[in-house]
């Protein structure tokens, strides 16, 4: 005679949770063994589809041309990144203190939002190509007028962004401090700033990858100088030099500083939102 | 307890929207100092907005209100005599429990020192003194009002006005905040004006009701409520007054059907 052990409530509990981890795992497994997977077989047909078809590496260069690039001109590639990633940050730091700045000066003026607002629609429309030549003639070539088109490219999403939150106060908290006799200036520091917090990290998230794209624009119009070059310099003497790899190792890196400044800036936004909005909560869990 | 000095006076009111809505119309009442008066109506009886007109946030078409004999809106200037507690709690999100108790104090320019003690004491007086420095999301809407409440409080108002505080909550939930309020009612003095669409509520809470009927907006009746402090919902008499006032409510918008 067999006899059958009835599992316990706590036996139970655990198989529960153990297939739950199990769960759990495999959710993460396809989160990130998707992308990865889809990486590795998009570089492998990358690298062997150009030695198939016989492709020259100065049209098509394979991965492995570009690493070898990027290692080989290293010398050259990290002092362009660093010169990029400084006027990338000094723009968007630029743009983010302006741009605040402005949005809560005209917030704080119905008569100057109402007459100022749409020229600043209309100024974000004008190509920051376009007008990139005026600002080489007025400022010259070099660092000046880089960090200028970098902050006019940023500036313009952080306006938008944060003269939207200032003026999306609910309505009820709007009443509340009116029935506190709040004077403009409270309202605007104690209501109005911290409830377009979500508004003006979103711009911010937006302003500080086209700060990057901005400082590259900037190079490839107002050169170098003098000093070295950054990675929009690089990429155009790269370029006329026929050095496809490097030319590909220089965009990569650019993307990548995009993708790390995003972070950054990502992380800061979560910390500064983190007790009480939405968006960071959905992150907590 | 109630004494004869005047707190609120409706005079001959009229409320117009510019879309052209009669919100109220000739409402005449008058309010007197430690009365718990309930506005009881339908939806779109404007008792919400003639809350908002003592509170100074809307302005009669017709007629005057007066807060202490007078502009409520120079009222709210000059002094922390007036709190309002709204639909829904109303916190500032990036602010704990008790930051958003200070806020009053803050905007009123207290003394600083004193400011904590007395968010602190307002807190205890609800019985929140465990989560001061919990933020609005880590709450249940119960305490939310709670904390709504004590954030009315800390001013010391003579004159509370509420729209309507505990229509989002559970019935469990509002009968506790419901016997709480009347407590803090009795301890401080105040006038209480309470904007509600619950008969039970009204008769539970007021020492007066005004019921209101709808399109256009006006006083149908006023029912002093004779039962001693704290009531039982289950007597006979409890039971007259609500059928009394649901009456008088039915009359209103029976009324409404015939014109």
């Amino acid at each position: 005679m067999t006899v059958k052990t009835v599992p316990t409530n706590a036996e139970l509990v655990n198989e529960s949770s153990k297939l739950k981890v199990m769960k759990g795992k495999q959710k993460f497994n396809l989160k990130y063994l998707g992308p990865i997977l889809a990486l590795v077989i998009f570089l492998s047909l990358w690298q062997f589809i150009p030695a198939l078809l016989d492709i020259k590496p100065f049209i098509l260069p394979k991965p492995t041309d570009v690493v070898a690039a990027a290692v080989k001109d290293w010398h050259l590639l990290w002092p362009a990144m660093q010169i990029t990633i400084f006027e990338s940050v000094i723009g968007f730091i630029l743009s983010a203190v302006v741009g605040i700045g402005i949005s809560v000066l005209l917030a704080s003026s119905r008569v100057l939002e109402i007459s100022l607002y749409p020229y600043a629609v209309i100024l974000q429309t004008i190509p920051i190509v376009a007008i990139a030549p005026i600002i080489v003639i007025w400022f010259g070539s070099g660092f000046n007028s880089i960090v200028i088109i970098s902050f006019l490219i940023g500036f313009f999403p952080i306006v938008s962004n944060t003269l939207m939150g200032l003026n999306s106060v609910d309505k009820n908290m709007g009443d509340l401090f009116k029935l506190y006799n709040a004077s403009k200036w409270q309202t605007m520091v104690k209501l109005r700033i911290p409830a377009a917090m979500p508004f003006i990290m979103s711009g911010l998230k937006v302003s500080c990858t086209l700060a990057i794209i901005g400082s590259i624009t900037g190079e490839y119009i107002a050169g170098i100088g003098g000093g070295k070059g950054g990675l929009g310099y690089a990429i155009t003497v790269a370029a006329v030099q026929l050095k496809t790899p490097y030319l590909f190792a220089c965009a990569i890196a650019g993307a990548l500083f995009g993708i790390v400044f995003y972070l950054i800036v990502s992380l800061v936004s979560r910390l500064v939102l983190k007790s009480w909005h939405e968006s960071a909560m959905e992150a907590e869990k | 307890m109630v004494n004869e000095k005047e707190v609120v006076l409706f005079q001959g009111v009229d409320k117009v929207y510019n879309t052209g809505t009669v919100a109220l119309s000739q409402l005449n009442l008058s309010i007197k100092e430690g009365e718990f008066i309930s506005f009881l109506g339908p939806s779109g009886c404007g008792k919400s907005t003639a809350l908002r007109m003592v509170a100074g946030l809307g302005e009669a078409t017709r007629g005057t209100v007066e807060v202490f004999g007078k502009n409520p809106k120079a009222v709210i200037e000059t002094s922390n005599d007036v709190a309002f507690v709204f639909q829904d709690a109303n916190l500032l999100p990036w602010r704990t429990v008790l930051d958003n108790v200070l806020l009053p104090l803050e905007l009123r320019g207290s003394d600083k020192k004193s400011r904590k003690e007395t968010a602190i004491s307002v807190l205890e007086k609800v019985g929140l003194k465990d989560h001061i420095k919990s933020y609005p999301r880590e709450l249940s809407g119960g305490m939310r009002m709670r904390v709504s409440i004590a954030r009315a409080l800390a001013a010391k108002p003579k004159l509370l006005l509420m729209d309507e505080p505990f229509a989002a909550l559970d019935e469990m939930t509002r009968q506790t905040l419901q016997m709480d309020l009347l407590n803090i009612w009795e301890r401080e003095k105040m006038t209480v004006l309470f904007v509600t669409h619950n008969v039970y509520e009204a008769v539970y809470l007021s020492s007066r009701i005004a019921v209101m009927s709808a399109r256009p907006g006006r006083l149908s009746n006023l029912i002093d409520v004779d039962l001693t402090y704290p009531r039982e919902r289950t007597t006979a008499k409890f039971t007259e007054y609500v059928d009394a006032a649901s009456q008088s409510l039915e009359h209103s918008m029976g009324r409404k059907e015939l014109v």
